[in-house]
């Protein structure tokens, strides 16, 4: 009878060891990630190789967007080309941009880089060879957007919109006789017109909406509205028009009866 | 088992908490406090000096932070009156932070009393997991009241079980459930009782919600501990005495003090707070945001272990089989963390309004860690090799996480969260507010000219002030009010305040930082300078 009782005692036994296994196990995976998290990210010597590679093989009119947009240590780095943060990679405006250097880290937590690259091709990008620089991936992206034929704002102003930084300028919000007006001259085709109230008052909802009317040669060709910003909507709003080919006098004029926010704009044209 | 080992264990908290402050910088709230205690200083010396000016000024300098009551803040004052003032022998903010340290060790002795009913490896264990993660470990260090409050609800729960008889000194007589304890308990612990609760009133606010936890606990216990229960009860009547004595602000015009104090936590603004990619601004908060962010910042062995204390917990009320002492333990974690489970309370701050949780959780925590090391060590480990195995598993992450982030506790997250840098790809609260300065405060004092301005962003001027104080920060360097005013700016990273490093390149001129505070890449403080400044890029 001993004899008998005797394996499924010791399997008894050994199964009172399970809880401080399991425990044990969970310690264990806990400090591996811990332990191995640095040896995933990459150092200095890997950001100055990969900003080293761009100032090599980078042109006038390429741009570094960072993935995961929160990777902006690369910001010290790479002095020799404008860095963009977009979040949305598919819909986000490039304007002027011809190839796209995505520098990211692949083996971040939650990087999802597969995402960031489904993106870019979901809007056409054709993708370049990837190039590793220890715990970054470099790769190239040709955007193949339209030709942009004329900035009517500076693209070295930036504001932040949705959390993001934009190149956008700021224009006054003037009353409704009164509007703030931004005024450019520039060369017809489709008109890409993006504004959004920049900050924390954009989440303002009780302040009302802002308008922006464009004109052409003093004639109105579109409105832009810009409503405060209720998740997840976007705040930073857009509108694209044609406009008649040749040079032209383009006016944004913009006007709330709420004025005391700040507010930011961008227009380009591009090849239609 | 005597009180020797929680004594022990609160000394050491005492001394790793006062040994690893100095790189701990100054939360938002904690520069008001400073502020506060220098006030409540000044009329310290004056009562010492013309009492009756004393009694009739109150006003003028307990009016400063009126919506929290004063006794740790006059803590903080009395500690740097002795220690900064008179003997001259400690720093600033050490002096005002010795009396947090003072709770933490509280915190601890009370934790391994409770824990000691269950084991004395138990008793070793609770306050080990509470304190082994970065997030406590951090607060513990503050000059505020969040742990403060924190071991005044344990403490309120221990001497409510001691004044009821269900928890004694010697922790090998564990009141079984049903029975009344032979002897009646002397008037003192229920004195204590009522002082300590006083005491937590005299704190914070979260003590409010203590009365109806203990009157539900008494309600719930066996008759004859119920009506020994309810007999305790009254004693709470002194919580008001001592939160009066207190806080001289109430000595004149009670009413509306009160009235402040209550109407300010009833109105509290709402912070933005970043969560899984939304800007949370307002009710309705997620129901289950102060579980969800205990599982992300806290280590994970702790995670599990505290979610399992939990689970046994529910399932033991669920079946009867919760001692008292147990039943007081969920009634109290439960208090700490439901209001915040409303969708409309505050939700800011990470985890440090719901700590209490946390610390009521740990001694269930530590009993099954002390569990399953006694179960293998009955399939024939040896027992002190398994309480080893239990200790090293359940507290190696936590320390790593300590070891690797501290003192920049409030950007610390958890393995589930994928550490730092996962939960900046989740969407989660980066830091809050401004504590991680410290990290680039080197940098400032060694590249930035005399007399230069620097927009310290998110660092009040009451903090800013307190590290020239400390000898953190050059007496020379100035405030600035936004970067059009300064030649250097350190931006801390925070969703909600992302305009302000486009407005900083605005007005520099240049998009490249000078330098930065970046924990495993992720952007804590980024330091911007003008062109042709020392340290510029």
């Amino acid at each position: 009878m001993e004899d008998a009782a005797a394996p499924a005692r010791r399997r008894s036994d050994r199964a009172r060891a399970v809880p401080l296994l399991a425990i044990a196990a969970l310690g264990v995976c806990a400090l591996v990630f811990d332990v191995t998290l640095p040896l995933r990210l990459p150092g200095d010597a890997d950001h100055a190789e990969a900003a080293a590679a761009l100032r090599v093989r980078a042109g006038p009119r390429d741009a570094v967007q960072l993935w995961p947009p929160w990777a902006e240590r690369a910001r010290m780095f790479i002095r020799t080309l404008p860095v963009r943060t977009e979040e949305d990679l598919r819909a986000a405006d490039y304007p002027g941009v011809e190839r796209l250097w995505l520098l990211a880290m692949p083996r971040a937590p939650f990087a999802r880089l597969s995402r960031a690259r489904a993106a870019l091709r979901e809007r056409g990008a054709i993708a370049g060879e990837e190039m590793r620089f220890g715990g970054l991936s470099l790769q190239p992206w040709d955007l193949r957007g339209p030709r942009v034929l004329s900035f009517l704002t500076d693209p070295r102003e930036e504001h932040e919109i949705d959390y993001v930084p934009r190149q956008c300028m700021q224009v006054r919000i003037g009353p409704p006789p009164d509007p703030g007006t931004l005024e450019a001259r520039g060369l017809g085709g489709v008109l890409h017109v993006r504004a959004g109230i920049v900050g924390e008052r954009a989440y303002q909802v009780a302040r009302g909406q802002v308008r922006v009317e464009v004109q052409i040669d003093g004639a109105p060709l579109a409105t832009l509205t810009v409503p405060p910003t209720v998740p997840p909507e976007p705040g930073w709003r857009r509108i694209e028009v044609a406009a008649p080919s040749g040079e032209h006098a383009f006016a944004f004029r913009v006007s709330a009866r709420d004025a005391d926010r700040p507010f930011c704009l961008a227009a380009w044209t591009t090849a239609p | 088992m005597t009180r020797r080992l929680p004594l022990a264990l609160a000394a050491l908290t005492f001394a790793a908490l006062f040994a690893t402050q100095s790189g701990v910088g100054f939360v938002r709230d904690e520069g008001y406090y400073f502020e506060a205690a220098r006030s409540y200083e000044q009329w310290v010396l004056l009562l010492l000096r013309a009492p009756a000016a004393a009694l009739r000024d109150t006003g003028r300098y307990w009016s400063l932070n009126f919506e929290h009551p004063g006794l740790a803040k006059l803590l903080f004052a009395l500690s740097h009156l002795v220690f900064t003032t008179w003997l001259g022998w400690l720093p600033d903010t050490l002096a005002f932070r010795l009396p947090a340290f003072a709770f933490g060790a509280l915190l601890t002795y009370w934790l391994a009393m409770l824990a000691a009913q269950r084991s004395r490896a138990a008793a070793v264990f609770a306050p080990a997991l509470f304190w082994g993660a970065e997030r406590t470990f951090f607060h513990g260090h503050l000059a505020c009241f969040d742990v403060p409050i924190c071991a005044l609800t344990v403490g309120v729960g221990v001497a409510w079980a001691r004044a009821i008889g269900i928890l004694e000194s010697s922790p090998s007589t564990v009141t079984p459930p049903s029975t009344l304890p032979s002897t009646p308990t002397p008037p003192r612990r229920s004195l204590f009782f009522g002082f300590l609760f006083g005491c937590a009133l005299a704190v914070k606010h979260n003590a409010w919600l203590l009365p109806a936890v203990l009157l539900v606990h008494a309600l719930l216990l066996p008759a004859g501990l119920r009506r020994r229960a309810l007999r305790t009860l009254p004693w709470l009547l002194l919580g008001p005495i001592v939160l009066f004595a207190a806080w001289p602000l109430l000595w004149h015009d009670p009413v509306r003090h009160l009235s402040d104090w209550v109407s300010f936590h009833a109105h509290h603004v709402h912070y933005a707070w970043y969560y899984f990619g939304r800007e949370l601004r307002g009710p309705p908060f997620p129901i289950f945001y102060p579980l969800a962010l205990l599982a992300l910042v806290l280590p994970l062995p702790q995670v599990i272990l505290f979610a399992a204390a939990g689970a046994k917990l529910l399932w033991d009320f669920a079946h009867r089989a919760l001692s008292p002492l147990r039943l007081l333990e969920l009634g109290l974690a439960g208090a700490a963390i439901l209001p915040f489970m409303l969708r409309t309370t505050p939700i800011f701050g990470g985890i440090k309004h719901w700590l209490a949780f946390v610390a009521l959780l740990a001694p269930e925590a530590a009993h099954l860690l002390a569990g399953a090391a006694g179960l293998a060590s009955q399939a024939g480990l040896p027992r002190a090799r398994a309480l080893g195995i239990a200790a090293a598993a359940a507290l190696l992450p936590g320390l790593w996480q300590i070891a690797h982030v501290h003192p920049y506790g409030t950007s610390a997250y958890g393995e589930l969260a994928g550490g730092v840098p996962g939960a900046a790809s989740l969407g989660m609260q980066r830091q809050y507010w401004s504590n991680n300065v410290t990290a680039v405060l080197p940098w400032l004092n060694a590249h930035a000219p005399r007399g230069a301005r620097v927009f310290f962003h998110e660092v009040n001027p009451e903090s800013y002030r307190a590290y020239q104080q400390a000898g953190m920060l050059r007496a020379d360097i100035q405030y600035a009010s936004g970067p059009w005013d300064a030649q250097y700016a350190a931006l801390q990273w925070h969703r909600e305040f992302r305009d302000r490093e486009p407005e900083t390149w605005n007005a520099f001129g240049t998009r490249t930082p000078a330098t930065g505070f970046y924990l495993d890449e992720t952007p804590q403080v980024v330091v911007y300078a003008r062109p042709g400044l020392p340290g510029a890029p």
